[in-house]
């Protein structure tokens, strides 16, 4: 029965592997959704994806096999790259650069602050430089120099070179990152350099600046060869098994991994520089809030993800996500594309604590990690989280779909060591909990848009991540957002936004900077370098795509313009080819954007504007099928439970998010579950389901 | 009596709107120095100007900023008033800025009438006129020489930025454009704060967020006293020194900062009246960079963990200071090089006090740090023609890379900067190079440079760069310090960080010999001409404990990091590292003849052989190394006896100097000077390192003047 109706029906499928869980949705091109939830395997990443894939079909009647064979796309966001980082489990990472500037990589720029976390900051004895991913004795200086127009200053000693490497893998080197000074202008000497390693070392990884992340800055670029060289393997032989048990249960389809910069590339482009896997995760949210935002009409959404240590917040602004200025992972700079997420260590897992000489409920930024977690979990976990407090006010009823709460456990560790010593009810301490985080939230809402000179009323909001609608209730209070937003797949949300994005396959270079006036035929000649270089290398996975989408794909072009050594860059698409009448439209829109960005009079007018780079991109929209709508109707509780608000208790409907009509509305104090999620609607909140599924927040 | 959610919420609020101002500020802002150096930060004050939040970026800045908000309450309370919408700006180093280049911007907030506090915001803006680009004239014969200061002025009125003025103030300025950017910066991040914070009362009341302050001032002075009430009481004592050529003159003059600061019950005294007279021009500290860097100061190596609330600081501080004199100029003494001269004098000193006071608490010794580089090496400017002609002038940043101080949960950090401004980067090479018509030949962790000790303080940074392109022209400013001797001061005794360098050399294979290099100190400016090297190398930081006493694992690992040198591992440490550097696992430890030389040295040091350690600790500590013991029976010292903390041995009674009681050796600081580097003028100090008589460990390390008497660094009271 299910056969026949599922013949001729293509799927396509987005995985997101996070520490706990691996989510899957899978979109039918009937319109139909199915989700799929597994544990995170650790050490065999690959058997979560299959298992929750496997879920996914069996929601919708399929076997595994059957859903691989007819599914045309597969988007995964991994963090097989980012654990490795976190964990220490990376490569043995040699490093030559040119001689003379073998400490780039060590002095990190003087940073020993950036990164770490509010505790720490006030304590100087803790100050330090980012870890180390080489040892200084593994990076190995090379005679060479190019200067900065690229001329050779000092042509490479092979001989030397050879002996370099050989140093480092007598060291233990067992992959090579390549980066040397004004290799985005001349990369001769990388290129060279490269093909010495694969004769002196054959089959030991080299990741070369150049290729990776041509762009000016020598500290930035060398720290994305390193990380690209010290993920590389485990991404590589992660992503080929992947590959290889995918092919086994029938896929024929393209696989496509999500990038940091967003969008998502052909597996093979991922292969090339894998350090554009490392903060996936979050981009994958911001995705799937940009698709929302085009759904529902929305320009400008604050992203809201609540997790077990973090709370994450991303903008889209004109529908488009935004790019870090300075992005880092793990304290590491990062010379690539970066979605920007703020983050701050507050999540369902943060201590709660007692600062008792200023006299103040604290809550994060330490956290209760997996083991033993929160008190609640029943585990042996004694100190209170912001868990704990939604537990004892009766907001949560269970853990994930089905695991019992251990309320008692979460009751006594903040008595013990909060309500006690502050010589007030446990309940008013949950309350005081939950409070907190979500003003702690709500600061860091704030200053995301109020420091990139934006107004969050201007904004619409989504919530979501495991318990972002538990406390969206309270962090979106106050802002004015013009929408407050939990997506249906809320817990599935990064799943949903890799089944979503689009073909991207990206390159740009950095260029000296220089008046823009006389960048024209730098700007041209690369651009079109680039261009070439894409189309020259087009893979297959485009045809594959285009053939599905039946729209052709776009090759755009960018030009990073900024004033004369400011950060701030801006990105303006460019018509080519470049003439001067384009150049000099180029510098008015310029102008123009940065004073809608930055405030009115800033752009000043005998101020330089300097072209600092190029960047083509081809995207090949990959297509969303519509979703099935929702049959309107009222909303009926499924069930009823006691919960604790503003220090009263109240009897509170619980209603079932699968079943709510289109056009109900619920009342607080009310909850609304699903499988992986709770909506703490607290008095006086009001909650309208969509025809999306999707709940709306007043 | 607000309780502990809603003063939390509050709290946590009022810090976040101090970071967006300081946000605001930087995104307005066009200059690198924002941008890099982060040489900018904001902070809310209370009504009288007490500093409540503020921002990590450069601390001196903020923590007196209070100064500038007395000033316009006594003097312009009816002329011109102040009301809700207005703000004052002012670069005036005695008034509240520590330099002319620092321009600070305060407001008034007011909510329905009431003034409810400040807030303010600062940055460092790369010309304010005066004879140099860049605001620093080496041989200033007064402040007339100099950027002249402008004093708290009502630059916007009624929220209305007064045009004439804005005009008047950027009138001066070489780069009036971007200063008119940081102007707009700091007026909008000061409206932001003013809103924000007027937004919060209308939702808390005024009444709520005044508790706060309230609070946060009233908790942190009482946490801070409750800190000092557990430390002893003491006296301790710290001399740094500063090296200046005044207009005319031939030679450096010395002068010395000189702190002595008692801990009495909950109350600390901040004494530098014993400093030398002031110079004519530049290097000179006004008062308000004095407290500013005292007080920077006193967070950052005293208040770890505590909330930094620099108007809860003061009033536990009590800093006293002689007009006249280099830290507490007397108008119109130039001070428009304060910041790399003197202040890092005032800083060093009263970090190496603040050190040795937490030293004597079994419970607050994890919080010392050695001292971090001081200003000298790449601090300075370069300037010049490039090739088409047109004309530059900048800050390198290359001194941002010198060493951090060493502490007793490990080596001080490499190559990190500044303790004082923990957000500055140094530029890329890159970055330089495509602004400036140089090539940088090297930019290279210095092996050596770190202060010797058991904990090793952090290397400082040797930079080569020349003049790059037909036609280009470069002449250096040097800030020029800590060239004739070193100034991070290590800690427990542990050694000082590594010296700066400045020189132009003809290439870098020379700078390889071993051996003294005798080297001119550089002249107010220094042409580098096509084909010749300036070379700099930043300070390392100060070491903790005996060096004899590191681990020589630890020391093989600085060894095959490039730290360390094999040489320096011997001189340094006693360590000897023997075999073939060019083989993967070449390099080990010779651990019989590491022992023997260990032995060596600790005879050599006290002229017999050194008494064995005891096997356990008597008394309270005094020091790291040095313990406090009772009065015991007929003892001729009835207030108790000091003795060595690791041997044992009695040195003195406890009313004594104990450090005239100890081995004195006095080594030329060149001994372990970077690159060999001996600085006119260097033969005017010694190294002083003071040895415990009968077991030879090293309790105290010193730079002194020659022939002065041994400091009294540490007195019981």
């Amino acid at each position: 029965m299910i056969q026949t109706e599922t013949s001729g029906v293509k799927a396509f499928i987005g995985v997101d592997t996070g520490g706990t869980f691996t989510d899957t949705v899978v979109t039918l091109s009937d319109g139909r959704l199915g989700v799929g939830k597994a544990l995170s395997t650790p050490g065999r990443v690959e058997q979560g994806v299959l298992d929750s894939i496997g879920q996914a079909a069996a929601a919708l009647g399929l076997t595994l096999s059957e859903l691989l064979s007819r599914t045309v796309i597969l988007t995964h966001g991994t963090t097989v790259g980012l654990n490795a980082l976190l964990t220490g489990g990376g490569a043995r990472v040699g490093l030559l650069t040119t001689a003379g500037f073998e400490s780039t990589l060590p002095i990190a720029k003087a940073n020993k602050l950036h990164g770490l976390d509010e505790l720490d900051v006030t304590m100087p004895v803790r100050w330090r430089k980012p870890d180390q991913l080489v040892a200084r004795a593994r990076i190995a200086g090379v005679s060479e120099r190019v200067d900065v127009s690229g001329a050779v200053v000092r042509p490479l000693d092979e001989g030397q070179a050879r002996a370099a490497i050989r140093r480092l893998a007598a060291r233990g080197a067992d992959s090579v990152a390549v980066c040397l000074l004004w290799s985005p202008v001349n990369d001769g000497h990388e290129r060279r350099l490269a093909a010495l390693v694969a004769e002196e070392l054959p089959g030991v990884h080299v990741s070369c600046s150049s290729a990776i992340a041509p762009v000016v800055g020598e500290y930035e670029r060398t720290s994305t060869a390193v990380l690209d060289a010290y993920v590389a393997p485990v991404v590589a032989t992660y992503l080929r098994a992947l590959q290889e048990r995918l092919r086994e249960d029938g896929f024929g389809g393209v696989l496509m991994i999500l990038r940091t910069g967003g969008g998502a590339e052909p597996v093979e482009h991922t292969l090339r520089a894998p350090v554009n896997t490392l903060r996936s995760g979050p981009v994958a949210g911001l995705a799937a809030t940009a698709a929302l935002a085009a759904e529902l009409g929305h320009a400008n959404v604050v992203a809201t993800d609540v997790g077990g240590t973090s709370f994450d917040v991303g903008l889209v602004i004109g529908g488009a996500m935004q790019r870090a200025s300075t992005p880092m992972v793990h304290r590491h700079a990062l010379a690539i594309p970066v979605v920007e997420v703020e983050s701050i260590g507050t999540g369902g897992g943060s201590l709660a604590w007692l600062d008792q000489g200023l006299g103040a409920l604290r809550v994060g930024p330490r956290s209760a990690g997996a083991d033993p977690g929160p008190a609640c979990y029943g585990r042996g976990g004694t100190r209170p989280t912001l868990t704990d407090a939604s537990a004892v006010l009766g907001y949560l009823s269970r853990l994930g779909e089905s695991m019992p709460l251990d309320v008692a456990a979460a009751r006594e560790a903040i008595r013990a060591h909060i309500a006690e010593p502050l010589g007030i009810g446990v309940v008013a301490a949950a309350e005081g909990i939950v409070r907190i985080a979500a003003d702690q939230m709500r600061d860091l809402i704030r200053r995301t848009t109020i420091q990139r000179g934006h107004d969050p009323s201007a904004f619409a909001l989504v919530a979501f991540g495991g318990a972002g609608p538990q406390y969206a209730s309270w962090y979106a209070d106050g802002l004015g957002a013009t929408d407050v937003i939990i997506p249906n797949l809320a817990a599935e949300l990064s799943a949903y936004g890799a089944v979503s994005s689009d073909l991207s396959i990206g390159v740009e270079r950095g260029l000296v900077p220089g008046p823009v006036a006389e960048a024209g035929p730098a700007v041209a000649a690369t651009l079109a370098e680039l261009a070439g270089g894409i189309e020259a290398d087009l893979p297959g996975a485009v045809d594959s795509v285009t053939a599905v989408s039946g729209r052709a794909p776009v090759l755009r072009h960018t030009v990073a313009l900024r004033f004369y050594r400011q950060q701030r860059r801006i990105e303006l698409p460019v018509a080519v080819p470049v003439d001067a009448a384009e150049l000099a439209r180029l510098e008015s829109e310029f102008r123009k954007r940065y004073e809608e960005i930055v405030g009115a009079g800033t752009a000043a007018d005998g101020t330089p504007v300097e072209a600092v780079g190029v960047r083509v991109e081809l995207v090949a929209p990959v297509p969303v099928p519509p979703p099935v709508t929702r049959p309107g109707g009222a909303a009926e509780p499924v069930d009823e439970r006691a919960a604790w608000f503003a220090g009263a208790e109240h009897r509170c409907a619980v209603y079932d998010w699968r079943r709510l009509s289109a056009g109900c509305e619920i009342t607080g104090p009310a909850f609304v579950e699903s499988g992986q999620t709770t909506v703490v609607l607290p008095p006086g909140r009001r909650a309208r389901m969509d025809a999306g599924g999707h709940l709306h927040l007043t | 009596m607000i309780d502990e959610i809603t003063f939390e919420v509050l709290r946590h609020r009022l810090d976040t709107i101090n970071d967006d101002a300081a946000a605001v500020l930087a995104r307005l802002s066009g200059s690198h120095l924002a941008a890099e150096a982060r040489d900018l930060n904001t902070a809310i004050m209370a009504p009288d100007g007490r500093v409540v939040c503020c921002g990590r970026y450069v601390l001196a800045q903020v923590v007196s900023m209070h100064l500038v908000v007395r000033d316009i309450l006594e003097n312009y309370a009816d002329n011109p008033g102040f009301g809700p919408g207005d703000q004052f700006v002012t670069n005036d180093p005695y008034i509240g800025t520590l330099h002319q280049p620092d321009v600070v911007v305060v407001a008034p907030i007011f909510v329905d009438g009431e003034l409810v506090g400040w807030c303010g915001s600062t940055a460092h803006q790369a010309d304010v006129g005066g004879p140099n680009p860049g605001g620093i004239t080496y041989d200033a014969r007064s402040i007339f020489d100099e950027a002249v200061p402008m004093p708290p002025v009502r630059i916007v009125e009624g929220g209305r930025l007064r045009r004439d003025l804005e005009r008047e103030y950027l009138v001066r300025s070489r780069t009036a454009e971007l200063n008119r950017l940081d102007l707009v910066g700091q007026v909008a991040a000061n409206r932001s704060v003013t809103a924000e914070v007027g937004r919060l009362c209308g939702q808390y009341g005024a009444d709520a967020v005044a508790a706060v302050m309230d609070r946060l001032l009233e908790r942190t002075e009482a946490l801070l006293r409750e800190r000092l009430r557990a430390l002893p009481d003491g006296r301790w004592r710290h001399v740094a020194y500063v090296e200046y050529r005044p207009h005319g003159g031939t030679t450096e003059a010395v002068y010395a900062v000189r702190l002595t600061m008692t801990k009495r019950g909950d109350d600390l005294e901040l004494d530098f009246t014993g400093s030398d007279p002031q110079a004519p021009g530049t290097i000179n500290a006004a008062y308000p960079a004095l407290a500013g860097f005292a007080i920077g100061g006193v967070l950052i190596y005293l208040c770890g963990g505590l909330p930094w609330v620099p108007g809860g600081v003061w009033p536990v501080v009590r800093i006293r200071s002689r007009e006249g004199t280099v830290v507490h100029a007397r108008w119109p003494a130039g001070v428009a090089m304060s910041t790399a001269a003197t202040c890092q004098a005032v800083r060093v000193s009263v970090n190496a006090c603040l050190a040795r006071m937490l030293e004597a608490s079994r419970d607050l010794a994890h919080l010392v740090m050695a001292s971090c580089q001081a200003a000298g090496g790449g601090g300075g400017t370069v300037h010049g023609e490039r090739g088409d002609g047109t004309s530059y002038a900048t800050m390198t940043l290359d001194e941002i890379t010198g060493g951090g101080g060493a502490t007793w949960s490990g080596d001080g950090a490499d190559s990190s900067g500044y303790t004082t401004s923990p957000g500055a980067s140094c530029a890329n090479v890159e970055v330089n190079e495509a602004y400036l018509p140089l090539l940088y030949e090297r930019r290279a962790e210095l092996a050596d440079t770190g202060g010797p000790g058991r904990h090793r303080g952090g290397v400082g940074t040797l930079h080569a760069l020349t003049p790059h392109g037909d036609g280009a022209s470069m002449t250096m400013m040097s800030f020029g310090q800590g060239l004739q001797h070193p100034l991070a001061a290590g800690v427990c005794g542990g050694e000082y960080g590594g010296q700066s360098v400045v020189a132009v050399v003809p290439d870098l294979a020379g700078l390889a010999d071993e051996g003294e290099r005798r080297l001119p100190m550089p002249s107010a400016t220094v042409p580098i001409r096509t084909g010749e090297l300036l070379v700099s190398v930043s300070q390392g930081g100060g070491g903790l404990g005996d060096p004899l006493d590191r681990d020589p694992a630890a020391v093989l690992d600085d060894v095959l990091d490039g730290l360390v040198s094999v040489r320096g591992a011997l001189r340094d440490y006693g360590v000897v590292v023997t075999g073939d550097p060019r083989r993967p696992d070449g390099l080990r430890v010779d651990d019989p003849a590491t022992s023997r030389c260990r032995d060596d040295r600790r005879h050599a040091r006290i002229g017999r052989p050194p008494a064995p350690p005891a096997p356990s600790r008597q008394g309270r500590p005094l020091s790291a190394v040095l313990d406090l013991l009772p009065p015991a029976g007929d003892a001729p010292h009835r207030e108790g006896v000091v003795a060595c903390g690791r041997c044992g041995t009695v040195l003195c009674g406890a009313a004594g100097n104990v450090h005239e009681h100890l081995v004195v050796s006095d080594a030329s600081p060149a001994e372990r000077s970077p690159l060999g580097a001996v600085y006119e003028g260097a033969d005017r100090f010694v190294l002083r390192r003071l040895y415990c008589p009968a077991c030879a460990v090293q309790i105290d390390v010193q730079v002194c003047r020659t022939g002065d008497p041994v400091l009294a660094a540490i007195e019981v009271l």
